[in-house]
């Protein structure tokens, strides 16, 4: 025993110095700043979602979707910085949903990869990674605008502004059925489903719509949602929300609603697959469904107004690779890159911080659906979500159909204040967030 | 102990000793950046997998081990943030949580033995999930805490010592992952630690010669938890986020799988998996690129290493040794 | 309130149905062989995707499929009993570490098969019995309903009634004594490993069209299998069917009165009372393990 205290002491002794000497090299080699692209290499952007596990389907079609634009654009010639033409380059890393991989995985992509962007699904993954983007200034997108704060300028929402959206939706519907006054709406208890509640509640409540029980939270891992229906159908609501449940969640709910016998309005955030909801319930019960997301195959899409290029080409060659895969993240991912694209060019640079600027230059930006503002001061305490019009999507005749593009900061306006109450009252300002 | 091994022995022990204190030191300067955070969260891994295997001493397996480190992760981060507390101080309160915890469960979980036990603590473990799930203050609901302070950086030696960075902490986790390690050493050493081997070996046995066996378990179920509590907190204040899924059944099977592909007979085996795991899984399957491969070659891993290694990775060490000891004699 | 009893009293038998279906399937592989099959859950998605692979990928009949699905996943049992348990059969932990490593590789291989994303399965009918307004059962879930009854008296009729079965009551009861009394382990253990695996195969199949299909489907039912035969006592199978119907009505009472995540909490906290009071379940004759 007393041998080994002295093995003790000479062990730590020689830790000390063999570790100051490691600690300082190390200081001196890590470069905190990332590194630029010289003329004709690829310019390399990060992907850092989850492509394996329970949440992959929120990343791997992203990715896949990332591939096609990115073969499109490098086949055009890549980006035009200044005289020199980039071709563009994904490197992904699979944070499985877990914050310290993301960590790991922004690190990686910065020093070792030397990415100029990183994209990001966002959510439990972001905070993980603030801190390595707040050090780095690296610009990192996310999908779930919930993220942005004001100690993060570096951090843009600029493709969806979940769950505000939602409120087209709502309002749509109030103007063109006056008639409906009641609803129900269930949610599952996550990151996801909280935020688009409070945003459902308040757009309900900004058009005199009544809620007629407390909202049904669900775990994310309920398997059979007849008890869920049975309760919500026992008030006998006018409209059914299904808030922003997972396209996992609103087929089983939906095909519960046809057999339990509702024969009233739905209104939900996604419908992704919706053709084989039909098929599990029936076109009429579908008809008039409502929802945010149209098909990309959508005449609607080709107006001009709308900045996605191409998107009846982009769905069709989406769905010839990838059968069965396309949903709201397919095009989402690749129509940040659009905007990423634009704002390097015109800055001339794929230097993170200049992107930024260029990006948010004039306050206002080309999302997919159109000119939108950089908007968020009073909600996320900076203006860095791209808000401006959504597609309000109705199901016709078995085909979603864009019915109109509605003015998310126009409601705003006129009913924020309901909006933030709300928040509020689930502690989901950006204030009350951690 | 030591005293009766003969001198050349003693030699050669100093000398590995050596050879692994340089080693663990100059570790980081053969690692990428990402390799040195995933060295950070290993050393982590490390404290929760040796305190797991402690509560194993007594002959019970829990399902709900992570959850005691989340219990420490969320008790340092609250003690941090919301009662201003010093980081390293708020650690010891999340270790102090975690083991109340663990008292609390275990008067209920130790009526029960063997699968009835490995169930249970999983659905206790739940039960505590669902509750940060559930109530949004303090803990924060399903997003969980964030911006939870880091370590305050300090300047030593005229250098700027930030804990933000992986190498600084991994020497910080490090040198706590040593005392922890060694105080867990020294309880299994110790009157009571052969008592739970006894427990372990012969329940009725050991009742019958005045043994307290459900005192012990509990108190071998503090113990695990107050470490599995530190390395929680830890990890918290290294990435700056805590989350309920964080601390799911999925996470407690990997360090289940750490432990029993190390093999639990020895304090070194549980270390030897995490560490070999780990390089496997985060190092060597992430280099093939092949990210929706990388659980199926990690199953099968797992499948063939309790196949042909029954006994688990420490079972190679002795073997290991002897040779080594006979080139060195040969050479000698 | 009268017809939402009604209707809830039938979300929860359609819910026993399913989960007894699992739970038995498990009571019986821990029985017979000691190990806790973690890629239970796994087989139950397995069923499914058989499913999916005959009923829609083939375009073959929905009955075609789940017997399929029954078959394919006994099978898949038998060679996990051949390759797995038998040679660990000394080290249950080992076993359960096996059996880990066989859920992430099932999983890897629907994901990369199947994809990451819920399939579509059609309706096989969609006839619905309508007792009054507002309460209804589809034919779907009386299927459902049907073959678990059935399945489940077949198979206690061949406990009860033949040799096989017999030895198969006395392994699970107590292996030592049975292999004194010259039953072989290893024939029982495979018979085991198939009725179990089979179960839950048959009956991922037959609530494929019921619920989302996806590779990681069986994380959400091994949970609740577990607290269910923890309840009716490890071995014992017919606690689990009682708790299974136990567990299924208390959790769709609570959910319809309450929520999901509250039921979810009641479900656990039952669970951890009833093991207070009685730790080796309800019908857990002893400790073992």
């Amino acid at each position: 025993m007393k041998n080994l205290k002295n093995f003790g002491g000479s062990f730590s002794r020689r830790r000390l110095l063999a570790g100051a000497n490691a600690l300082s090299v190390s200081l001196l080699s890590s470069g905190l700043f990332p590194r630029l692209a010289r003329s004709g290499e690829p310019i390399k952007i990060g992907f850092l979602a989850p492509l394996t596990g329970e949440v992959a389907a929120w990343g791997k079609p992203g990715l896949d979707g990332c591939l096609i634009w990115a073969e499109w654009v490098n086949a055009l010639g890549g980006v035009k910085l200044g005289n020199e033409r980039h071709n563009i380059e994904f490197v992904a890393y699979d944070n499985e949903y877990d914050p310290g991989k993301a960590r790991t995985g922004a690190a990686k992509l910065i020093r070792e990869d030397g990415v100029q962007f990183i994209m990001m699904l966002g959510g439990d993954t972001w905070p993980g990674v603030q801190p390595v983007a707040e050090r780095s200034g690296m610009l990192v997108s996310t999908l779930l605008p919930s993220d942005l704060t004001p100690d993060t300028t570096t951090l843009i929402a600029p493709a969806e502004v979940h769950p505000i959206y939602n409120v087209t939706g709502v309002e749509w519907m109030a103007e063109t059925f006056p008639n409906l006054k009641s609803a129900v709406i269930c949610a599952q208890d996550d990151a996801l489903g909280l935020p688009s509640l409070a945003t459902y509640l308040a757009a309900f409540e900004a058009e005199g719509i009544e809620l007629q029980q407390d909202p049904l939270l669900f775990d994310p891992a309920t398997t059979d949602f007849a008890p869920i229906v049975t309760k919500m159908l026992s008030s006998n609501p006018d409209i059914v929300s299904l808030d922003t449940c997972y396209s996992d969640y609103v087929h089983p709910i939906c095909e519960q609603l046809f057999q339990q016998g509702y024969e009233g309005k739905v209104i939900s955030c996604t419908a992704d697959f919706y053709e084989q909801i039909i098929e599990k319930t029936s076109k009429e019960f579908m008809e008039g469904f409502i929802f945010q997301f149209p098909d990309f195959d959508d005449p609607a899409l080709n107006d001009p107004r709308v900045n996605f290029k191409d998107p009846n080409d982009f769905f069709r060659e989406y769905n010839r690779r990838y059968p069965g895969e396309w949903g709201a993240v397919s095009w989402e991912y690749a129509s940040i890159m659009d905007l990423w694209k634009e704002a390097a060019e015109k800055a001339g640079s794929a230097e993170p911080e200049k992107v930024l600027a260029a990006m948010k230059s004039g306050g206002k930006g080309a999302h997919a659906f159109g000119e939108a503002n950089w908007w968020g001061r009073e909600f996320f305490g900076i203006d860095n979500a791209l808000v401006g019009n959504w597609p309000v999507v109705v199901i016709e005749d078995g085909k979603a159909r864009v019915k109109a593009y509605k003015s998310i900061p126009d409601w705003y306006d006129r009913h924020g204040e309901l909006l933030i109450r709300h928040m509020e009252a689930l502690g989901q300002m950006y204030y009350q967030r951690g | 102990m030591l005293a009766i091994v003969p001198e050349a022995a003693r030699f050669r022990y100093l000398l590995a000793w050596t050879a692994l204190a340089v080693l663990l030191c100059a570790l980081p300067l053969f690692l990428s950046y990402s390799q040195k955070e995933i060295l950070v969260f290993t050393t982590i891994n490390v404290i929760l997998v040796v305190s797991y295997r402690h509560l194993t001493l007594t002959g019970e397996w829990s399902l709900g081990h992570v959850v005691m480190m989340g219990c420490g992760a969320y008790g340092s981060a609250l003690a941090s943030k919301q009662l201003g507390l010093a980081v390293p101080l708020s650690m010891l309160t999340g270790g102090v949580c975690a083991a109340l915890v663990g008292w609390l469960l275990s008067y209920p979980l130790f009526r029960m033995k063997g699968f009835y036990f490995l169930i249970g603590s999983f659905a206790a473990g739940e039960v505590i999930r669902l509750l940060w799930k559930r109530f949004r203050d303090p803990f924060g609901g399903p997003k969980g805490l964030k911006r939870v302070p880091g370590l305050e950086e300090f300047e030593f030696a005229g250098l700027r010592i930030d804990f933000f960075d992986p190498v600084p902490y991994y020497f910080f986790s490090l040198a706590v992952a040593i005392v922890c390690i060694w105080l867990l050493w020294r309880i299994e050493r110790s009157p009571l630690g052969w008592s739970y081997h006894a427990v372990h070996w012969g329940d009725d046995l050991a009742r019958s010669v005045g043994i307290p066996t459900r005192r012990l378990r509990r108190r071998a179920m503090v113990t695990a938890s107050f470490f599995a509590g530190i390395s929680g907190a830890l990890l918290v204040h290294y990435v700056g986020t805590v989350n309920p899924s964080r601390f799911n059944v999925e996470e407690m099977v990997y360090v289940l799988t750490w432990a029993i592909v190390g093999g639990v007979a020895t304090l070194y085996g549980p270390i030897l998996g995490v560490v070999s795991l780990t390089i496997v899984n985060e190092i060597i399957l992430r280099e093939f690129g092949l990210d929706q491969w990388r659980p199926l070659f990690y199953g099968a891993l797992l499948i063939a290493s309790v196949l042909f290694l029954p006994k688990g990775l420490e079972s190679l060490v002795a073997p290991a040794r002897s040779m080594l000891s006979r080139l060195w004699t040969r050479s000698a | 309130m009268h017809e939402l009893l009604l209707q809830t009293f039938l979300n929860a038998t359609y819910a026993a149905s399913y989960i007894a279906l699992v739970a038995v399937g498990l009571v019986l592989i821990f029985g017979v062989m000691g190990v806790i099959n973690f890629a239970h859950g796994e087989l139950y998605m397995l069923g499914a995707y058989g499913v999916v692979a005959v009923y829609v990928g083939a375009q073959q009949s929905f009955l075609l499929a789940v017997a399929v699905g029954l078959m394919f996943v006994g099978l898949v049992g038998l060679l996990m009993e051949r390759a797995l348990f038998r040679p660990l059969r000394d080290n249950p932990l080992s076993g359960l570490v096996a059996s880990i490593g066989l859920l992430l590789i099932l999983q890897a291989l629907a994901a990369i098969f199947f994809g990451v994303r819920m399939e579509h399965i059609p309706p096989v009918t969609q006839e619905v019995l309508r007792f009054s307004d507002g309460v209804s059962l589809p034919l779907q879930r009386l299927f459902v309903i049907v073959a678990a009854i059935v399945l489940l008296t077949g198979l206690w009729m061949f406990l009860k009634r033949t040799r096989f079965g017999w030895a198969l009551r006395a392994s699970a009861e107590d292996r030592e004594a049975a292999q004194l009394q010259g039953i072989s382990v290893t024939r029982i253990a495979q018979l085991a490993m198939v009725i179990g695996a089979g179960l839950a195969g048959v009956a991922g199949a037959l609530t494929a069209p019921l619920v989302r299909v996806y590779p990681y489907m069986g994380h959400s039912v091994i949970v609740t299998v577990f607290i269910v035969i923890i309840v009716g006592g490890v071995g014992s199978l017919e606690g689990a069917v009682i708790a299974a119907i136990a567990y299924a009505f208390v959790h769709t009472f609570v959910t319809t009165f309450f929520d999901g995540v509250v039921a979810d909490i009641v479900g656990l906290l039952l669970m951890l009372m009833v093991l207070v009071v009685r730790p080796t379940g309800l019908f857990g004759a002893r400790d073992r393990a």
